[in-house]
């Protein structure tokens, strides 16, 4: 046990000293954090620049009141309206004095009403832009409400209603209020928020390269001379690997705590109990540091474990949603599920929603899972770096 | 010290080591020169208890040598060719670290870091780290650090590779003193003048073989070679050729315009009658010089390659 801890405290002396663990495991991911929300963070708070809406339209239109009063009444978007003539109204849109035009012709409001159709002109300038989009999908909706009591009123007619009857089911079903609500809810319990998402793929992905700090230094340790000192001292020469494993464990350990610790901050996201957290972070970290033991197995060099390294690194931390989430149905729905790094945002997910530990079983059983595997596989394949 | 027995190493189909036998006493230098392939390496891996031999045996001090034998561990430094060393780590640090894992502790462990850094010259440069340290600093610190635990069995491979001619000579002037007090010391190296130096026997390995092993001496012998011998001088060189003839250490005489040119056996012994004959003879010399045989003509005959092929 004393020469494990020497090998392990001499091998994170090293990894700090160089600074390359706290550039790839810290400072990368923290800064690619702050990218990627800089990037995909601020879709949902988007703030709608007022707009000044010129309205031609006949004075007696009721059509056209209600539309001025739906455009107006929106409650997300202010929205000035200026009557003007309709020439006045393109003038306008093309000098950039207003910034959408909407053109009611002679007659529309009959024609609506009556059902025989009839075409309202809207008018974009350059100034136009998501809000004025937002103004002609209200214009749109209210127009789509009477078609409605339109519809209506033409099926009253051939029940045979009076016209009396007729226009009150028209103005009711042109009028009224939708029979299905929708409401804001909380997130579902496995799902993470886009902010929290991110911190937690990039913790994962990034614990790829971490961890791979400790096990794979084996491989500079033989090119480089050491690892033939190693095994020549009085050892068995199993410790060397698990002082590396060893070393790849803490690193990972400490780089995704602090990853999770500050990008929580940073982004105002809370994962959950810190005892549940711990837990997913040891289960993780064994199971990405199993990996290792596969790559060592496989490379003959520190470049070639490199190369291998990424690839892993991208293929689990892309289907694991470290950029974005990752949907899939069917079969492969289920070998994405068995990715470790998917099943550790799972698990953070169910954590920050309230989860307990039986509700953590199935990712930790996923990645431990993993673990096990990963080392029985490392053990069927030949070492291809032991040469002469 | 050292039993090598009839060792056999295979790399799948090639055979690396095929069958090499010898043994080192306590206080021998033995040097085991080899061209590149030849099986050195894989050798020095199986005596470290790096690889498993396929077949015979390596013990230390009886201990049986393998991979996971740890016990014969203990009797042993290895050197390996390569910069086995830290260099992130001070050079003091580095030894502390291997100090450590050879079980050194405490003060014990500082007082021997002390004595092995002073013994390679490097106590000046102790607080630096190793990255800092020269090409020949680094060879001294590799060398040192396989001293730590007093080794009955050095083993040093190519220890003197790209190390400037101070430094070298340095290097070279400890394992004879190492050697002196008793070490047992195992040496490859790619220097010819290095062996004859050093070592008290050597053994030649060629495609995984010992083809000859023996004192420097004794290797020459087995390619029965002679000393040459060349005199330089005026008068009748004929008349000294008839007289050098007849001597029972001289094989071959040639005159020329300039002097003679003899084929002697044990030329040091012999030197001190030729040049008396040649002068009684009526010959006045101007230059007197022995070239002997070395080991790189017994390598050359031996493998049919020079040594740094």
């Amino acid at each position: 046990m004393r020469q494990l801890w020497v090998m392990t405290t001499s091998d994170l002396r090293q990894r700090i000293r160089d600074k390359s663990v706290i550039i790839f495991s810290l400072i990368v991911p923290l800064a690619l954090m702050f990218v990627f929300n800089l990037v995909f963070g601020g879709t949902d708070e988007i703030e709608l620049e007022p707009v000044t809406v010129a309205v031609s339209a006949p004075a007696d239109d009721e059509v056209a009141g209600t539309l001025v009063e739906a455009i107006t009444g929106t409650g997300v978007i202010d929205v000035t309206v200026e009557q003007m003539s309709a020439g006045t109204a393109r003038t306008a849109v093309a000098d950039g004095e207003v910034n959408l035009a909407m053109i009611v012709p002679d007659g529309f409001g009959q024609d609506v009403l009556s059902g025989t159709g009839g075409a309202l002109e809207f008018v974009e300038g350059d100034t136009s832009g998501l809000e004025t989009g937002v103004v002609i999908v209200v214009s749109q909706s209210v127009l789509d409400a009477y078609a409605a009591g339109t519809v209506a009123a033409t099926a009253g007619g051939g029940l045979g209603l009076n016209p009396e009857e007729l226009g009150r089911v028209a103005q009711e079903a042109a009028t009224a209020g939708p029979t299905i609500d929708t409401v804001a809810g909380q997130t579902s319990d496995e799902q993470l928020g886009p902010g929290a998402s991110l911190v937690a793929g990039q913790a994962g992905l990034f614990l790829t390269f971490t961890v791979g700090f400790g096990v794979l230094g084996l491989i500079a340790e033989r090119q480089e001379g050491t690892l033939a000192r190693l095994q020549s001292m009085p050892m068995r020469p199993g410790l060397i690997v698990l002082a590396k494993a060893l070393t790849g464990f803490i690193l990972g350990v400490v780089a995704t705590s602090v990853l999770l610790t500050l990008g929580g901050l940073f982004f105002d996201v809370s994962f959950g109990p810190l005892a549940l957290v711990g837990l997913l972070i040891l289960s993780v970290v064994t199971a990405i540091t199993s990996l290792t033991f596969i790559v060592v197995r496989l490379a003959r060099t520190a470049e070639q474990a490199g190369i291998i390294q990424s690839i892993l690194a991208m293929v689990l931390g892309i289907s694991g949603g470290a950029f974005f989430p990752v949907s899939a149905s069917g079969a492969l729905a289920r070998v994405l599920d068995l990715n470790p790094i998917a099943a550790f945002t799972r698990g953070l997910g169910i954590t920050s929603g309230g989860g307990g530990l039986a509700d953590l079983a199935a990712p930790i059983a996923i990645m431990l899972g993993f673990a096990v595997v990963m080392l029985v596989v490392a053990r069927l394949i030949p070492d291809r770096g032991v040469s002469r | 010290m050292l039993e090598v027995e009839a060792v056999v190493r295979r790399f799948g189909d090639l055979t690396a080591v095929d069958g090499i036998s010898f043994e080192i006493a306590p206080g021998e230098t033995y040097g085991l020169l080899g061209p590149n392939g030849a099986g050195k390496t894989t050798t020095i891996s199986m005596i470290a208890g790096l690889l498993a031999a396929d077949s015979g045996a390596v013990r230390v001090l009886g201990e049986q040598m393998g991979p996971s034998r740890v016990a014969g561990k203990r009797h042993i430094g290895l050197v390996p060719q390569d910069l086995a060393i830290y260099p992130e780590l001070k050079g003091r640090e580095n030894m502390n670290f291997f100090g450590r894992l050879q079980g050194l502790g405490g003060k014990e462990l500082a007082t021997r870091v002390d004595e092995v850094l002073d013994l390679v010259g490097l106590t000046d440069r102790a607080g630096d780290p190793a990255k800092e340290y020269s090409g020949g600093m680094k060879r001294r610190l590799n060398i040192g650090i396989g001293l730590l635990h007093r080794p009955t069995l050095l083993i040093l491979d190519e220890p003197t590779v790209g190390v400037d001619p101070q430094s070298r000579n340095a290097i070279l002037e400890s394992v004879e003193a190492l050697s002196g007090e008793g070490m047992a010391v195992l040496y490859t190296t790619h220097y010819m003048e290095e062996a004859e130096r050093l070592c008290d026997r050597i053994g030649i390995v060629d495609s995984g073989q010992l083809q000859a092993e023996g004192t420097r001496d004794e290797l020459i012998r087995l390619i029965g070679g002679l000393d040459r011998v060349r005199l330089d001088g005026s008068g009748d060189l004929a008349a000294a050729a008839d007289a050098l003839g007849g001597l029972a250490a001289v094989e071959q005489v040639d005159a020329d315009r300039t002097g003679l040119s003899l084929a002697v056996r044990d030329a040091p012994t012999a030197v001190a009658e030729l040049v008396t004959r040649a002068t009684a003879a009526g010959v006045t010399l101007a230059d007197v010089e022995i070239t002997r045989p070395n080991l790189e003509q017994v390598f050359l005959h031996l493998t049919g390659k020079a040594l740094r092929d």
